[in-house]
């Protein structure tokens, strides 16, 4: 479904990434492990088109090279971005309806809503307060819920598990499980490492801006030279 | 001052209060949409005002037959500077915010030229049309007609505005101003909705100067001495905020209508401008402002 090929970066004129080759198959739970600094939020911006990249990157087979943010999203990339990103004068149910403004003209578009109370009953529950008044793990939920609103194939999150409680950290996680048995597929960056391995397929240990190690994120998650060498654990 | 006087000053200051609402609405609009002053604003109601002269000088068509046309023109302006002016200059790497205050002020001399070059620099006036020297007598205030029309229409501007601001493409438009970012992530353009929020602030200046140009006389430099009282205007109430905008545009009318009826006539901005210094010493922000 996403494919990197020897993708370079630069952020505020350092290179931050260099030579990576990425994989997600359709379905799976791709998770991207790494230190503070290693480049992985880079990593989703580059997927997401908000920084510029050198290489290949593939979606469905065609390039989003050139491609404008707004374009990547409509073709089906959702990011949940680090620091959630919500609109925060605006209610609950703003920020999630505005999630399928692109699609305006489709009848169905606000199906999804349906999709995200399940998930996250809580956010029914405070559809008109503002998005500034929720608490960190409700407003991580919202983020999630409003990425869903656009209905992507590719769900990407960034760190969803900072600064929130660490009793949501599982309850988030276990979210993002049950949005991949719904059919998205999902690039998770997570600095917790034990979490994301458990709940993902495979995974990419990135350092410095590469990626050094890959695999079934079992393996990776029993490795402990791994875990000291390249995570500081 | 007896009391009939007293209430015709006053209602002087609301007539033309509310049109300064109008005018700031549309500055504040843009402002607080993504923060840029455009310093072309006052030039974009004096384009409506000659746009009404032309035609009606060409077709003698009455003004405010014209006022849907003139929006319409103004709000395809609006967007076209935006797209040919504006998104360029905020591309730029360096110095972004010397260089859109330079490409709006530098639009407005450009616009103010080019009137006294089409138009020449004498003033004209949209003389004989409907309601052209009527007047309504309210128990002996007197308020004439194309002053009433002006600003009973830039009330249902703003109550337009505030429709808008309700619908899903208002709400697209609020979450752009508070994060032109992440509107990206859930596929909005926000080029398109930037060009939209110049459409509607050149509109709603344009509908102002249409039916200013009811009653006030039109030169190339109209638009300076209004837009100098809108900057005014929106920085009582407060930068970005509609609400804001109506309520400081009526009190700046009532300032200027007392200070003049008061004082002196030719000091009635003298008034208007020691408001705006007590705001910015005493509230910067602005009585509606946010931050």
């Amino acid at each position: 479904m996403l494919t990197m090929q020897d993708v370079a970066a630069s952020y505020r004129g350092l290179k931050a990434l260099q030579g990576i080759s990425l994989e997600v198959g359709r379905g799976e739970i791709v998770a991207v492990v790494g230190a503070n600094g290693a480049g992985k939020s880079t990593l989703l911006k580059a997927i997401a088109g908000q920084v510029a990249t050198e290489g290949t990157i593939l979606f469905d087979g065609a390039s989003l090279a050139g491609v404008p943010p707004h374009m990547i999203a409509r073709r089906g990339v959702g990011l949940v971005p680090e620091g959630r990103k919500l609109f925060p004068r605006l209610t609950v149910e703003d920020n999630l309806r505005l999630g399928a403004y692109a699609k305006r003209g489709d009848p169905n578009r606000f199906a999804p809503l349906e999709l995200v109370f399940q998930l996250f009953p809580r956010l029914a529950e405070r559809l008109s307060q503002r998005a500034e008044t929720l608490s960190g793990g409700e407003q991580q939920m919202l983020a999630i819920g409003r990425a869903l609103m656009t209905q992507p194939r590719l769900l990407m999150l960034d760190e969803p598990s900072q600064g929130i409680m660490p009793k949501l950290v599982d309850d988030i996680l276990a979210a993002v499980s049950r949005i991949r048995d719904l059919g998205v597929t999902v690039l998770l960056v997570e600095q917790r490492l034990v979490e994301a391995l458990e709940i993902a397929d495979r995974a990419y240990v990135l350092q410095t801006g590469r990626i050094v190690m890959q695999g079934a994120a079992k393996d990776i998650a029993a490795d402990g030279a791994v875990r000291r060498a390249y995570l500081g654990m | 001052m007896p009391v009939a006087e007293i209430l015709q000053v006053a209602a002087g200051g609301l007539l033309m209060g509310l049109i300064y609402a109008l005018v700031a609405a549309g500055l504040s609009l843009i402002f607080g949409l993504m923060d840029v002053v455009n310093f072309a604003h006052g030039e974009l109601m004096m384009l409506a005002m000659y746009a009404v002269f032309a035609i009606w000088q060409l077709t003698g068509a009455d003004p405010l037959l014209l006022l849907p046309v003139v929006a319409v023109l103004l709000f395809g302006l609006g967007m076209a500077i935006y797209r040919g002016l504006i998104a360029r200059a905020l591309s730029v790497q360096f110095n972004r915010g010397m260089v859109q205050i330079f490409v709006t002020f530098g639009l407005a001399i450009f616009i103010r030229g080019a009137a006294q070059f089409v138009w020449g620099g004498e003033f004209r006036s949209v003389t004989g049309h409907w309601l052209a020297d009527r007047s309504l007598n309210l128990g002996g205030v007197f308020l004439p007609l194309p002053q009433v029309a002006a600003s009973l229409v830039c009330l249902a501007a703003f109550a337009g505005l505030l429709m808008v601001s309700r619908t899903e493409f208002g709400k697209a438009l609020e979450a752009t101003r508070e994060d032109r970012d992440a509107v990206a992530l859930i596929g909005i353009d926000r080029d398109r909705i930037f060009a939209m929020g110049w459409g509607l602030g050149a509109g709603a200046v344009g509908i102002a100067g249409v039916m200013l140009a009811g009653f006030y006389y039109v030169g190339p430099n109209v638009g300076a001495s209004f837009a100098v009282i809108a900057y005014v205007t929106v920085a009582l109430g407060g930068f970005g905020s509609m609400l804001g905008a109506l309520v400081a545009g009526v009190l700046i009318g009532e300032v200027e209508a007392f200070t003049a009826a008061l004082w002196e006539p030719s000091l009635k901005q003298v008034g208007v401008f020691a408001v705006y210094l007590l705001v910015l010493t005493f509230r910067p922000r602005g009585l509606f402002g946010k931050m």
